[in-house]
């Protein structure tokens, strides 16, 4: 076996090979390293590689393997996280000067899982500054690149997560998401990306940006290997306050089972209208929507309140929140922190506290009409993000990027909502759009995800860089 | 919907907000901080809709409350 066949093996499809010897933990290990090393100057998706953690996880696993001992569908895996989460004894930064030195004494409770399965812990991989700014060039670390093309941006916030898996660096990383901060890289970089429902996994050890709009989860290659990593992160977490106590399926049950008979509703005045928004993305939207009826789906569209409501409460509640965690240091040392965290971060000193509540009303109500919908249908399917990835050359370094894409609406609602690629625009960058599931129905966000992926083959262009065929 | 203030009544809403916080903001931010702080009256403007049935006292968000009953 090639090392290029080993990069695109699934976790899955890793998973049957180290079971049954095919393949060792170790040179899973070292291929991704040697690829975090020939590929990642080109792409800078990595903050922290922790080659000799990830060596020793992987022996570990090996000699589990060996003695017939499994801990789960992780063991022997690589995996990377993005550098909000703890890692005891691993800097953690938040890609930030301000957390620069910041040697977590515990780990994340994601962390805890991975590594109780015996995953194998790659690094720690680049995000917008706090999950909020960027990408820019005022950091301490460079912003991550595009992989399928490095002049553009990846996304963000959790950018090196979806640049690092769309490079095939690994197979799996995690990311956090609190207006799209999963669902904007994975659109961007052409991989699936899941926010889960709120509640549903632990944010325990991950750095806040927004607590009522925070949400961790995977963005991978495959559907299915976002469905494994759901499986081992998905639980009750008592300490967490937001953390929900209720069974979590097996969300690998429903996969093959295809889309015959669903009702899908598509909120495409969400999108359709929305202005800047590219025909390429509403055209592969259509596709896609006519792909799942030949599948058996029934597609309707449907209406939804306007997209700006969703956007300024989430907007509102997002700042408030975020300064209110940062204030102390926006007070002593402003200038620490990178120039468009520093303009989009300081707005939450502007908002009052009527506003903070007309915001938390708007809220409740914006949430029941999605649910209303989900009551009448099985899923919604709309847009991630409206325009392909703009280049670095498109952004104005002093003045926060408006991003062009829809993903805050579902971090309002908490409802579970997947990215997933619909094709490819004239220029080579990847296109998607959402699957938007009833609160803990991540089972049937995936189920149709995979079909859908199924019937697309989308998965199997990779970008040339991944290939070993282009750099920067 | 509630109405925009111009420009005037808006800068000293702003010096009044930002002294308020704490913060010293370095005139070479201003500007750019200032069009991202007219960008949020617009939205919390917007906000302001008509209220409704769901606007009962004690509606804070909790999905578990919000999905209940559906």
């Amino acid at each position: 076996m090639t090392d290029t066949k080993l990069f695109e093996l699934s976790i899955a499809e890793a998973g049957r090979k180290l079971r049954d010897g095919a393949i060792t933990s170790m040179a899973l290990t070292e291929d991704a390293l040697a690829r975090i090393g020939a590929i990642d100057p080109a792409l800078d998706s990595f903050i922290t590689v922790t080659a000799e953690r990830a060596r020793a996880d992987a022996a570990a696993a090996d000699a589990n393997f060996s003695k017939g001992i499994d801990n789960g569908p992780m063991q022997g895996v690589p995996y990377a996280l993005k550098d909000i989460y703890d890692t005891a004894g691993i800097r953690s930064t938040c890609h930030s000067k301000l957390r620069l030195d910041n040697v977590p004494a515990a780990d994340s409770v994601v962390e805890t899982r991975f590594k109780a399965q015996g995953g194998v812990l790659l690094g720690k991989l680049a995000t917008h500054e706090f999950a909020l700014g960027g990408p820019s060039f005022d950091l301490p670390f460079p912003p991550a690149r595009n992989p399928w093309n490095p002049e553009h941006i990846p996304g963000g916030s959790s950018s090196g997560s979806g640049a690092a898996v769309a490079a095939g660096l690994v197979r799996m990383a995690m990311g956090s998401d609190t207006g799209g901060s999963i669902r904007g890289p994975a659109a961007y970089c052409g991989t699936v990306g899941l926010k889960p429902t709120y509640g549903l996994v632990s944010r325990r050890g991950v750095f806040p940006l927004s607590t009522t709009l925070d949400h961790c989860g995977p963005l991978s290659w495959t559907v299915e290997d976002s469905a494994i990593a759901l499986q081992v992160i998905a639980g009750y977490d008592p300490l967490d306050p937001a953390s929900v106590d209720r069974p979590v399926p097996n969300y690998l049950d429903g996969l093959g089972q295809g889309v015959e008979g669903l009702r899908i509703g598509l909120p495409r005045h969400f999108f359709a209208e929305a202005q800047g928004v590219s025909p390429e993305v509403v055209a592969a939207i259509d596709r896609a929507a006519e792909t799942l009826e030949k599948l058996g789906a029934v597609v309707e569209e449907i209406t939804l309140p306007d997209y700006e409501l969703f956007n300024a409460c989430g907007r509102v509640i997002m700042y408030a929140e975020a300064f209110a965690i940062h204030e102390q240091d926006y007070q002593t040392r402003p200038l620490d922190f990178g120039l468009l965290t520093y303009l989009r971060m300081t707005l939450g000193a502007f908002v009052t506290a009527a506003d903070l509540q007309q915001a938390m009303r708007l809220r409740r109500e914006l949430t029941r009409a999605v649910n209303l919908k989900l009551k009448t249908y099985d899923a919604l399917i709309t847009a991630s993000a409206l325009i392909p990835a703009p280049a670095f050359s498109d952004i104005d370094p002093n003045s926060p990027p408006n991003w062009p894409i829809q993903t805050m609406p579902f971090n309002v609602t908490g409802n579970p909502a997947m990215s997933i690629p619909t094709g490819f625009s004239a220029s080579g960058l990847p296109l998607s759009m959402q699957i938007v599931g009833r609160a803990f129905d991540e089972s049937m966000v995936l189920r149709i995800g995979a079909a859908f992926e199924s019937a697309t083959g989308l998965s199997a262009r990779r970008p040339a860089l991944a290939q070993g065929k282009a750099s920067r | 919907m509630t109405e925009m203030p111009d420009d005037a009544a808006l800068t000293v809403e702003f010096d009044v907000f930002a002294k308020r916080a704490g913060l010293d903001i370095p005139a070479d931010r201003r500007p750019a901080l200032f069009a991202g702080f007219k960008d949020l009256r617009r939205m919390v403007a917007l906000m302001r809709q008509p209220r409704t049935a769901a606007d009962e006292p004690a509606g804070t968000f909790s999905i578990l409350s919000v999905t209940r009953g559906l």
